[in-house]
């Protein structure tokens, strides 16, 4: 596969800003013509990618050229995905469109900058997904940065400087240190005999425990930020609720995406033995994210915080299911990454809704909305469930895996500890919408809201249908990934493997002659769902 | 003298001449196209020595592929520097010839030292063109902060000069040359007098450089002189220092103290440069301990001397050049005639002067090690290189205060593009075209460098060899 498909998704963006620029600033309505044309170009380029991908565990539609040649330093424009990348590749291009419809009448000042800021904003998360050159992923990765702090420090509510400059600042203290790391580790590469960044080579390279610890550490803790797990979430409610409804939506269904995608690609397999050791930590942070972003999402009385903390639990459970480091457990978190991004993308999107209308966020100004606008209540359910993971729609499949693998693996109190987590989400989530949309409609104020326009109803409805689909029929999404998960279960195996975490990596990991460990686990695993089970009958 | 050596040593005839040729002409057609005559001898003496790869040596100077890039470094700051000034001192009343050929004086001057074979012409060098500083810095002579600066630059300047002459000395007692290359071959154990010269020496440049604890004089010249000579003082100037430093390295090479006394200034000059940027009100100042910062991390480069730091140094200065002179120069565009100088009054100008805005803002980014601009690849070449010399503590720290360095560079993005303008000035001065020109060269700069750093690179292996 030697086109350039992925280079065209990623750059078209930057096509569309260097064609924005051209455009007086005052013809507001032609900048965000343009801006929607752009994205929606960029997601119907991206559908070839999705259609030609082979199923299997190699990086596709590779491109490799140099770049940048000096001294002992050698970066090469290196991209490719796997099944892993390529649904993260999909989603951006897919939620772009929303988020630039999603602001369509929000934002009314300097409306070439905000466009501008959005369409860089994809570049940068395209390419970080697609890299696969160290330096180059790093290169993306701090580019998402800028637009970001600009949509939260510009277009923001009244607290936007103190989010935007915390968004800020918290990235680039992980994102240094992890610098730092990448450096240390191009060196250790070169002694190898490695002669430039390229990723996939580094995973063979089994490094001593001590340095891997240290690496591990720095790497974990730029992802561990930009996720965000417990106690390092500070800045997410913050960076949410003063984000315009794009940059909430952006920031949740795709940049966070970027911690987990971190962790998957690059922490756990560059340094598994020192992810293994650190798997407690990492599982019981992640639990503690759970439980106590659900709590605090319970007494918020702003929607948008609520939805905010929702997002923590949620991805605290992403990652108990990355690191049960079985295949049911990386699809679930991936599947789970991808539900999140579209039912809290989603939920984002119903808040912004009402805020237009109303300017206010807080739950008591509201109240018996469904009376006065029926078709946002009947979204505003679906979404509602979704998040909580009722069976039939998305959440419910990717929770359900990640909760049965790490129930699987060396994590199973922890995975007790967790599914209580579900049931948190169900009270605070179903409170919230009980509290906004049903009782009286009392306040004066809210008897006059209209319900969703056309163009409101056009952004729901693809996130609506994605949440049926996802959730009835999730296989054809996790048969894509499931060669490339795994390849990561196989690759994450641990070197000097203790006998307590044995049974659960032997079910996945090693070859079909390998005499399996009969336990109850198989037959539970062909029950969740047929998907699941297919990879282990085609090995 | 052959007519080769002449060709090779044109640039800087040019510029030497030209000086007196702008004096000569402004005597004569007061107020004539002053700027424009010195642009012009500035821009031949960048092509003639782009266009001929000529090697030449003479007693005292040597026209190397080192001298040629900085050269050509130099010119180009001149350049921007110029037009700058051009629109800058018609608006603040600063008149007269002396601005253009005065400048012109210091390229001649910093060409001299990155030409420099012997001790003696690298002191006339440096301390020809801070000699030309001492007049550009208090050019304005109205201004009450522009003659504390000069004063104060003149006081510190002399100084340094007369430990730079008395480290020059002690070498030429305890070694009986000043040729650079017969310095660096005599591997004999260096001499407690050979040292304190070297040491000397060091501490004169570190003057130039503002290395803490040398750093005092910093944020007064900068904030007091006109925005346009501060862009030149604050990149040419730094540049001309940090070739110098590298032709006189060598001579300590075997001495194993000189690595700690960088060790020690690179420590000092990072952590305090960016605490003390921290706190801050003023734009200048702010620019200026930046700037301070920023030569720590050189510094950092020049502890890791061993493993490639030469390159990484050469690489961080010509980064930081660019993104100086952009953000000097939109200083001094967003100024504008006016005595606007604390970070709150910048609110809201990134709209108002989008390319002054977005050239400032990029520059920021740039000082602040962010990609794509093209300090992102100057720390990145620093640091790689400290790792790489076992450096790692210094390296962390360096890392550390980038993170400090961060937070203060956001409060002017800040300013420019996320509070509201005060409203008060409703017309706009649209740009002139040599103030575009300025602001566009160095932006373009730092985006080209940040995202293909590679021809650079490979220049700096070449000449760094």
């Amino acid at each position: 596969m030697s086109n350039h498909l992925l280079s065209l998704t990623t750059f078209l963006p930057i096509l569309g800003v260097l064609l924005l620029l051209f455009i007086p600033k005052d013809s507001k309505g032609v900048l965000r013509g343009v801006a929607l044309a752009v994205t929606v170009v960029t997601f119907l380029v991206s559908l070839p990618i999705l259609t030609g991908f082979q199923t299997n565990a190699e990086f596709q539609f590779l491109e490799n050229v140099p770049w940048i040649a000096a001294g002992p330093f050698v970066m090469r424009y290196n991209v490719g995905i796997d099944g892993i990348s390529l649904w993260l590749v999909i989603l951006t291009t897919f939620i772009m469109p929303l988020a630039v419809l999603s602001t369509w009448t929000a934002v009314e000042e300097k409306v070439k900058e905000y466009m501008i800021c959005l369409l860089l904003l994809e570049t940068g998360m395209l390419g970080a997904f697609i890299s696969l050159d160290l330096f180059l992923f790093y290169i993306f990765w701090e580019v998402m940065l800028i637009p970001m702090y600009f949509i939260i420090g510009i277009w923001g509510g009244k607290n936007k400087i103190y989010a935007a400059v915390k968004f800020f600042i918290y990235t680039m203290v992980g994102s240094l240190l992890m610098l730092v790391a990448l450096i240390f580790l191009y060196f250790k590469g070169l002694d190898a005999g490695f002669s430039n960044f390229g990723l996939l080579q580094f995973f063979d390279l089994r490094l001593d425990p001590a340095t891997q610890t240290w690496l591990f550490l720095a790497f974990a803790l730029a992802f561990a930020i930009k996720v965000p797990m417990f106690p390092l979430h500070t800045w997410l409610p913050d960076a949410h609720t003063e984000a315009p409804t794009a940059g909430s939506v952006i920031l949740a269904a795709i940049l966070l995406k970027m911690g987990t995608y971190g962790y998957v690609r690059f922490a756990l397999p560059l340094f598994p033995d020192a992810a293994h050791r650190f798997t407690p930590l990492i599982a019981t942070l992640a639990v503690i994210g759970i439980i106590y972003a659900a709590l605090v999402a319970m007494v918020q009385e702003d929607v948008k915080k609520l939805v905010a903390y929702s997002s923590v639990a949620h991805l605290g459970f992403v990652m108990l299911g990355v690191f049960a480091f079985n295949t049911q457990g990386i699809t679930g978190g991936m599947l789970q990454m991808l539900n999140h991004g579209v039912s809290t993308g989603a939920l984002f999107l119903i808040v912004g809704f009402i805020y237009e209308r109303r300017h206010t966020r807080l739950i008591t100004d509201f109240g018996g909305l469904s009376k006065q606008m029926p078709i946002f209540a009947t979204i505003f359910m679906i979404v509602t469930l979704s998040s909580i993971g009722l069976p039939g729609t998305n959440g419910f499949v990717g929770e359900f895996l990640i909760l049965l693998g790490s129930f699987e693996s060396s994590l199973r109190w922890w995975a007790v500890v967790a599914s209580s987590g579900v049931i948190l989400s169900a009270v605070y989530m179903l409170w919230m919408f009980q509290r906004v949309m049903f009782g009286e409609l009392d306040n004066p104020k809210n008897q006059t809201l209209s319900d969703l326009n056309a163009r409101e109803i056009a952004i729901m409805l693809p996130l609506l249908a994605l949440i049926f689909i996802m959730g009835v029929y999730p296989n054809p999404f996790i048969e894509k990934m499931d060669p490339a998960v795994q390849k990561l279960v196989a690759q994450t195996k641990p070197l000097g493997m203790s006998a307590r975490q044995m049974p659960a990596m032997q079910m996945q990991g090693l070859p079909a002659g390998h005499p399996a460990i009969p336990g109850m686990a198989v037959p539970a695993v062909e029950q969740a769902t047929p998907a699941v089970a297919d990879p282990n009958e085609v090995k | 003298m052959t007519k080769a050596d002449l060709m090779a040593f044109m640039p800087l005839i040019i510029l030497a001449g030209g000086s007196v040729v702008v004096l000569l002409a402004g005597a004569v057609r007061p107020g004539g196209w002053l700027y424009e005559l010195a642009l012009a001898f500035v821009a031949a003496a960048l092509v003639w020595t782009i266009a001929l790869p000529a090697t030449a040596a003479m007693p005292g100077l040597a026209v190397t592929p080192f001298s040629r890039f900085f050269a050509v470094f130099l010119d180009g700051t001149g350049l921007v520097a110029l037009l700058l000034a051009s629109g800058y001192n018609k608006r603040r009343g600063i008149v007269g010839e002396e601005y253009p050929a005065t400048l012109l004086f210091a390229l001649a001057g910093m060409g001299a030292a990155c030409a420099a074979s012997d001790l003696l012409m690298l002191f006339l060098g440096l301390e020809a063109f801070t000699f030309a500083f001492y007049i550009l810095v208090a050019v304005e002579r109205d201004s009450v902060r522009g003659g504390e600066a000069g004063l104060k630059y003149l006081l510190n300047g002399t100084l340094s000069a007369a430990i730079l002459a008395m480290g020059i000395a002690l070498v030429y007692c305890s070694r009986g040359t000043l040729k650079l290359a017969e310095l660096a071959l005599q591997a004999a154990p260096p001499e407690p007098l050979f040292l304190a010269g070297v040491c000397l020496v060091l501490v004169g440049l570190a003057f130039k450089l503002s290395w803490v604890p040398a750093h005092l004089w910093t944020p007064d010249v900068y904030q007091g002189a006109p925005a346009p000579v501060t862009a030149l003082l604050s990149t040419a100037s730094k540049g001309a220092s940090v070739a110098a430093l590298l032709l006189v390295l060598p001579l300590a090479a075997v001495w194993r103290g000189g690595h700690d006394i960088l060790w020690g200034l690179a420590l000092a000059t990072l952590v305090c440069g960016n605490m003390a940027a921290l706190v801050q009100s003023s734009i200048k100042r702010l620019l200026a301990w930046s700037s301070v910062a920023q030569m720590g991390y050189v510094a950092l480069a020049f502890v890791a001397l061993p493993a490639g730091g030469a390159r990484a140094a050469l690489f961080y200065i010509v980064a930081y050049a660019a993104a100086g002179l952009a953000s000097f120069g939109a200083v001094a565009v967003l100024a504008d005639g006016t005595d606007r100088d604390a970070i709150e009054q910048y609110r809201g100008l990134g709209y108002r002067n989008p390319l002054a805005g977005a050239a400032l803002a990029v520059a920021l980014f740039s000082l602040a090690g962010i990609p794509p601009a093209a300090g992102f690849m100057a720390k990145f070449a620093v640091f790689s290189a400290a790792l790489r010399a076992g450096e790692t503590a210094l390296a962390v720290v360096g890392v550390l205060s980038a993170l400090v360095a961060v937070f203060f560079y956001l409060r002017v993005v800040v300013a420019l593009y996320m509070r509201p303008a005060d409203g008060m000035e409703a017309a706009v001065r649209p740009l002139s075209i040599s103030e575009g020109v300025a602001l566009a060269i160095p932006t373009a700069a730092i985006l080209f460098l940040g995202l293909y750093p590679s021809p650079l690179l490979d220049l700096l292996i070449r000449i760094s060899r």
